[in-house]
């Protein structure tokens, strides 16, 4: 497969086009030291605004699992400030927090879908557990399968299904609330590279719908290949923030 | 307020099945200690019963003399019936006495020699029965204090026997029963908190798609009442069953049945369903609370 193979893959929008839409994500000067010592985010800030989409890459301990945990407030920022659509998370009470949250999908490698439960109960599930009512319920959960092309799997369980239908489940479930924000980790690292063509282009979808999506991966040929903003991330802090960007430095 | 009672219930009955060799193995754990809760239980009340039977027999005995009045008798046993410490007292005449005596030797099987004798040797006394073993002193004293009684038989002795035994035996009987409890208390807790910690990646999940605290704990807890109240009724299930030949075993074995059976039945159906549904509830919000707290 050669780097351009991947379908239907667009020029990203300028720049420019962002600088006025409001910060969706904005980190002040944040630092995360954990608990013995181990720092693993110094002095990060980054803004990222409403619409785009962005790659955050770097080697496995750079910082960024710990950079995405602050985002949905699995961590807390030891120093510096974390804001999410304005608001600051660490000034979160805590019955507030599952609120945040829902404003944000999550996707990961390993997908967490329920093993027992099917693609339908699976997407429903992120709406049943807010308390949500039955007959919204519904209507949302199809709608969302309809648009990951998950309608004809809705009554499967995560093992019948291959990889790539257990991601666009996950995909659906992070999409269910209607966040305005997707954080996705490593969302092809369990997939082969055609699948995550799949699953890349599905979020270039949602991105389109105007969904910012915030990227962690280490796939170096899809980073390449969509020349999005790209964050890298080395020993914690932010080493390059560039527009339109290959997987490495190519100056 | 109600859909998501509603909605918990279902959840947890969904949670049940749907982890169900999970649930069995808590079920069943849970089915063992109750039972063993509930089999000590009804142990520890037979053999409470049986010491207070054995307490009972302790009698003060007045011996009377053989020119001891009516009237004497009379105010004699008169006395005793006003006491608090007196449960009853009881006269026995000399042939009484004699008439007793002869139907111990013929239940012995001994020859029957009394026939031979010209008049009656044995005494006329005074039986008193106390409600509480110990408290003899007043009764001794009022009646060693009667006219026409000859003399009172020493209980002090036999009282210290018969409560130092008792009293070893209950406080045995207590221990043993609140290590039980523990016992019990800590297994059922801790299978609770593993199949609570099998389902950490649900737990996991639900955090993150942004369920809160309550939607989160809430199912749990009514699947651990659930585990609890299903363990607790096929316990009852087990033990109605054995009733029969438990009263049987009991009747033999303390020689006495609990004073009353029904209320022992119906303390023991408390005791496992309050200890089912409650060790469920109180597992289940411990274990899921320290994945809460982070």
């Amino acid at each position: 497969m050669t780097l351009l193979a991947g379908p239907g893959i667009e020029r990203p929008a300028p720049a420019a086009t962002f600088g006025a839409a409001r910060p969706v994500i904005l980190l002040r000067d944040v630092t995360k030291t954990y608990p013995g010592g181990r720092s693993a985010l110094r002095d990060v800030d980054l803004t990222i605004r409403e619409g785009e989409f962005v790659f955050i890459v770097g080697p496995s301990g750079a910082g960024k699992s710990t950079l995405l945990k602050l985002l949905i407030r699995d961590e807390v920022a030891t120093e510096g400030q974390v804001f999410i659509d304005g608001t600051d998370l660490a000034r979160l009470k805590r019955r507030e927090i599952p609120k945040v949250r829902r404003r944000t999908g999550t996707i990961f490698q390993d997908f967490k879908l329920l093993p027992n439960r099917t693609v339908w109960e699976n997407v429903a599930f992120a709406l049943e557990v807010t308390g949500a009512p039955r007959k919204r319920i519904v209507p949302d959960v199809d709608r969302v399968l309809a648009l990951v092309g998950l309608t004809a799997q809705a009554a499967q369980v995560p093992t019948q299904l291959s990889g790539g239908e257990q991601q666009r489940t996950a995909i659906a479930r992070a999409l269910v609330h209607d966040p305005r924000l997707i954080i996705a980790d490593e969302p092809t690292g369990n997939l082969d590279p055609l699948i995550s063509w799949e699953i890349i282009q599905l979020l270039l979808r949602i991105n389109e719908l105007g969904v910012t999506v915030l990227m962690a991966t280490h796939d170096a040929e899809v980073v390449t290949a969509l020349r999005r903003r790209v964050v890298a991330l080395e020993e914690g802090r932010v080493v390059r923030d560039e527009l339109g960007a290959a997987y490495h430095r190519e100056d | 307020m109600i859909p998501f009672v509603v909605f918990s219930i279902r959840r947890a009955w969904q949670g049940f099945w749907r982890n169900g060799l999970m649930s069995i193995a808590a079920t069943a754990t849970m089915t063992f200690m109750l039972l063993l809760l509930g089999g000590f239980w009804i142990v520890q009340s037979g053999l409470s019963a049986g010491l207070q039977y054995v307490e009972q027999k302790v009698q003060v005995v007045a011996y009377l003399k053989d020119d001891a009045t009516q009237d004497q008798v009379d105010a004699a046993m008169a006395g005793l019936k006003q006491m608090p410490e007196v449960k009853q007292a009881d006269y026995v005449s000399k042939n009484d006495a004699l008439t007793r005596f002869r139907a111990n030797l013929a239940e012995r099987g001994q020859p029957d020699l009394t026939g031979s004798l010209d008049t009656n040797p044995l005494p006329a006394s005074i039986e008193v029965y106390l409600v509480d073993p110990t408290d003899f002193a007043a009764v001794v004293a009022h009646l060693d204090g009667s006219p026409g009684v000859d003399r009172v038989d020493d209980v002090q002795q036999l009282v210290d026997r018969v409560t130092t035994v008792t009293t070893v035996i209950r406080t045995g009987g207590i221990v043993a029963l609140i290590l039980v409890g523990l016992t019990v208390l800590f297994i059922i807790v801790n299978t609770i908190r593993l199949a609570v910690t099998s389902r950490a990646e649900e737990i996991e999940i639900m955090r993150l798609v942004g369920a809160s605290d309550a939607f989160i704990r809430w199912p749990f807890i009514f699947e651990g009442a659930l585990v609890g109240l299903l363990g607790a009724l096929v316990t009852l299930l087990i033990l109605a069953a054995a009733a029969g030949p438990l009263s049987t075993l009991m009747l033999g074995f303390f020689r006495v049945l609990p004073l009353e059976f029904g209320s022992l039945v119906r303390d023991v159906a408390i005791l496992v369903l309050v200890t089912g549904v409650g060790l469920g509830v109180v597992g289940s919000y411990v274990s899921v609370r320290s994945y809460l707290i982070r």
